[in-house]
C-alpha cells in the first residue's frame, strides 16, 4: 500500500446544491490515515463529519481534490467501478444498523458475500468467524426485529468485516444505542482494530469514543479544526497538512 | 442464500401485498388467456378444414332459404362428385329451452363416405341407415344430458310445431363436433308433411383440384332457376358461419388487452410503492458494493416472479374453467370445443413476464440510480 497509508484525503471540498443555494460541507480538508489505526471524526452536527466519510467510502464524490483509499484513487472511478471497488475494499457500519429485515442475522451477514466468487460451503464458513468475531455465534437464525439494538449493531459489523475490507467505516455506531450497548460497540471495534489491524474511521458524536480511538479528526463547518490524540496521549498517528 | 433466495426473500418481505398482486395479476391474465382462446378455435376450426373434398352447397339468398330435395339428384350426377347428403336444421331443445344443441337431420345413406374423418363406426352407420328413427349424438351431448347408446329421447320442436322421438344409435365419434346430433331427414319430412325442401346439401368431391370445378358447375347448372345456389368450400362456409362471432371476436380481444393493460398500471403502482418503501435498503446494499446492474435484476426478477405465478394460475384457472364448463356451451356449436392452446399459454406466459418486466422496470431503474447518500439520509 502507497505509502502506508489506508485513507489519503487531498484538498477535499464538496460542495453540495440546494435549489439555489451553494453548501460547503468540506472545505479544503487533507488527512492521511495510516493502516491499522482506528480514528474517529469528530465535530458538531452539519460539520461534515459524515460527508468527509461518504467521500471515503466512495459513494459521494468531491467537488475538488483527490482521495484515495488503500493507495488506489477513487475520484476518477465510475459508479460500476465504484460498486466492485466498494465490495472489496470498504466495509460500512451505519448508526441505524440498516439490516435486511426479511434476512436472518446469517443472511444478513452473508449478503456482501454474495459478490464474490466464494462457494456457499467457504461463505458459510466465513460468516460463522464474523458472527464469532462479534460474539453472536449463537443468534445465526434471528432475524433483526428478534435482536436488541446492539445486537443489531453487531450484525452489522459482522456484515461489514466478513468480505475483510480493507477499511471498516462506521457512521455514528453507537448513536442509536443505550450506554452499555454503546460501551459495548466501542469496545468490540478497539478489539477488531488491535486483534485483526483492521484500519476503522468512525465518525460519533459520542465523547466516550475519544478514549477507544487513537487519532481524532476534529471538523467544524467543513473545515478540518485539529487533530488530537485519543487512547494514547501525545501520539497523533495521523497527519494532516 | 444466493440470489434466487434472495429474490425469495424479498417476496415474503409483504405477503399480503404479494398475493393480492398475484391475484390481480392471476385475474387478468385468466381473462386474457380465455378471451384468446376462443379465435383460436376458430381458427383451428378454420385451418382443419381448409384442405376438406366437402363443398356446402345453399340457396343464394341465404341458409333461411331453402333448396329442393330434387337437387339431389342431379348434384349427385355431377362429375367427380361422390357424395351428396342433404341437410336440415330441425333446432330443437331437450327438456328445457337452455337445452340447446345443433340437431340436424340427414340422409343416411352416405354419411359415412361424407365424413370418414370424423370415426363412426361402422356398426352405428348401419343401424343409423336401417333404423328410421334413429340418430347418431356427439360425446359432448351424450355426456351433458348423460345419455347412452341405446336410450329414446324426445326432442321438442322450436321451428317446426312438433316434437320428435329419437332413438340413439351410437356416437358421431371422436373427431366429429362435439354437440351434433344427426337424424333422418325422411322422418323429418315425413313428421313435417313432406315439405320437399332441405337447408342445404353437403357434396363430396374426389380430390381437391375438383372443389373449385364443382362448385361453379353447380352454381351454373341452378342459375335462373326459382332456387339458385351458393356452394362454396367446407372452410369458406364454416368462416361464413363464424363470421357472425367476428365483432365478439374483436370485442374479446380488445377487453383482454384493456384489462391486462389496467392490471400493468395497478401492478406498476405497487411496484413502485413497494420500491419506494426499500430505497434506503437498496441504497445500503449499493453501499456496500452492489452493483446498479444486480439491484435492477433483483427488482425486476422479484416483479417478473410474481407475474409468471400468477400468469401459471391464470391459464390453469382458465382451461379448468373451459374443462369445467364445456358442457354448457354446446349452443354455440363449432366453437364449443374451446380449449386452451399450448400457444396461448404461451402467449400468456410471455405476457407475464412482459408485465413483470415493465411494471417493476422504471421504478427499479430509478431506484437503482438514486444517489446512495440521498437514500441513506432517508433512515436518518
Amino acid at each position: 500500500m502507497a505509502d502506508g497509508y489506508a485513507v489519503e484525503l487531498e484538498h477535499v471540498t464538496r460542495i453540495y446544491k440546494r435549489d439555489e443555494f451553494e453548501i460547503r460541507a468540506l472545505d479544503d480538508v487533507t488527512v492521511k490515515v495510516p493502516e491499522g489505526h482506528f480514528v474517529g471524526i469528530m465535530g458538531p452536527s452539519g460539520s461534515g463529519k459524515t460527508t468527509m466519510l461518504n467521500l471515503i467510502a466512495g459513494i459521494d464524490h468531491p467537488t475538488s481534490g483527490r482521495v484515495a483509499v488503500g493507495g488506489e484513487e477513487i475520484t476518477g472511478m465510475k459508479e460500476a467501478q465504484l460498486a466492485g471497488w466498494r465490495a472489496r475494499h470498504i466495509g460500512l457500519i451505519f448508526q441505524f444498523y440498516n439490516l435486511i429485515p426479511v434476512l436472518t442475522a446469517f443472511e444478513n451477514v452473508e449478503l456482501p458475500l454474495l459478490l464474490t466468487a466464494l462457494r456457499k460451503a467457504e461463505r458459510r464458513s466465513h460468516v460463522q468467524a464474523a458472527l464469532n468475531a462479534v460474539g453472536l455465534a449463537d443468534r445465526t437464525n434471528h432475524y433483526p426485529r428478534q435482536l436488541s439494538g446492539g445486537q443489531e449493531q453487531r450484525v452489522a459489523i459482522a456484515r461489514a468485516i466478513v468480505t475483510d475490507p480493507t477499511i471498516v467505516l462506521a457512521d455514528e455506531p453507537t448513536g442509536d444505542l443505550d450506554a452499555q450497548s454503546a460501551e459495548d460497540i466501542l469496545t468490540l471495534l478497539t478489539e477488531l482494530n488491535r486483534r485483526f489491524n483492521k484500519t476503522i474511521v468512525m465518525v460519533t458524536h459520542d465523547a466516550r469514543a475519544e478514549r477507544y480511538v487513537e487519532t481524532i479528526f476534529r471538523l467544524d463547518k467543513g473545515v478540518l479544526v485539529g487533530v488530537e490524540s485519543g487512547r494514547t496521549p501525545g501520539l497523533a498517528a495521523a497527519t494532516h497538512d | 442464500m444466493k440470489w434466487l433466495a434472495l429474490i425469495f426473500k424479498n417476496l415474503r418481505r409483504s405477503p399480503r401485498r404479494s398475493i393480492l398482486t398475484v391475484l390481480s395479476v392471476t385475474v387478468s391474465l385468466f381473462i386474457f388467456c380465455a378471451l384468446a382462446s376462443v379465435p383460436v378455435v376458430a381458427n383451428q376450426i378454420l385451418a382443419d378444414s381448409a384442405s376438406s373434398l366437402r363443398i356446402a352447397c345453399h340457396n343464394k339468398a341465404g341458409l333461411a332459404y331453402g333448396l329442393p330435395q330434387a337437387y339431389k339428384r342431379a348434384i349427385a350426377g355431377t362429375s367427380h362428385v361422390v357424395a351428396v347428403v342433404p341437410e336440415s336444421w330441425f333446432g330443437g331443445v331437450y327438456h328445457e329451452v337452455k337445452d340447446q344443441f345443433p340437431n340436424l337431420a340427414v340422409d343416411p345413406e352416405q354419411i359415412d363416405v361424407m365424413w370418414p374423418d370424423w370415426g363412426m363406426s361402422k356398426e352405428a352407420v348401419e343401424q343409423f341407415k336401417e333404423l328410421r328413427t334413429a340418430c347418431l349424438v356427439g360425446p359432448a351431448t351424450m355426456k351433458r344430458f348423460n345419455w347412452h347408446v341405446g336410450q329414446q329421447i324426445m326432442l321438442r320442436g322450436t321451428i317446426y310445431n312438433f316434437n320428435l322421438a329419437l332413438n340413439i344409435v351410437g356416437m358421431l365419434g371422436g373427431k366429429a363436433p362435439p354437440s351434433f346430433l344427426f337424424f333422418r331427414r325422411d322422418y323429418l319430412e315425413e313428421a313435417a308433411g313432406e315439405p320437399g325442401f332441405v337447408d342445404n346439401y353437403w357434396v363430396r368431391v374426389d380430390q381437391t383440384s375438383s372443389v373449385p370445378k364443382v362448385i361453379a358447375t353447380l352454381d351454373e347448372r341452378f342459375a335462373n332457376s326459382s332456387a339458385e345456389t351458393l356452394s362454396e368450400s367446407e372452410a369458406s362456409f364454416i368462416g361464413g358461419f363464424l363470421e357472425n362471432y367476428r365483432l365478439f371476436f374483436q370485442l374479446a380481444e380488445v377487453l383482454g388487452f384493456i384489462v391486462v393493460v389496467t392490471i400493468g398500471l395497478v401492478a406498476a403502482n405497487t411496484a413502485a410503492m413497494s420500491i419506494r418503501e426499500r430505497r434506503a435498503e437498496i441504497a445500503v446494499m449499493r453501499a456496500i458494493g452492489f452493483p446498479s446492474s444486480a439491484i435492477l435484476s433483483v427488482i425486476v426478477a422479484e416483479s417478473v416472479s410474481m407475474a409468471l405465478v400468477g400468469g401459471v394460475f391464470g391459464c390453469g384457472a382458465a382451461y379448468l374453467t373451459f374443462k369445467l364448463f364445456s358442457v354448457g356451451t354446446d349452443a354455440i356449436g363449432p366453437l364449443s370445443n374451446i380449449h386452451v392452446s399450448s400457444a396461448i399459454v404461451g402467449e400468456t406466459m410471455l405476457l407475464a413476464a412482459l408485465l413483470g418486466t415493465l411494471s417493476a422496470l422504471i421504478p427499479a431503474y430509478a431506484a437503482a440510480r438514486h444517489n446512495i447518500v440521498d437514500a441513506l439520509r432517508l433512515v436518518a
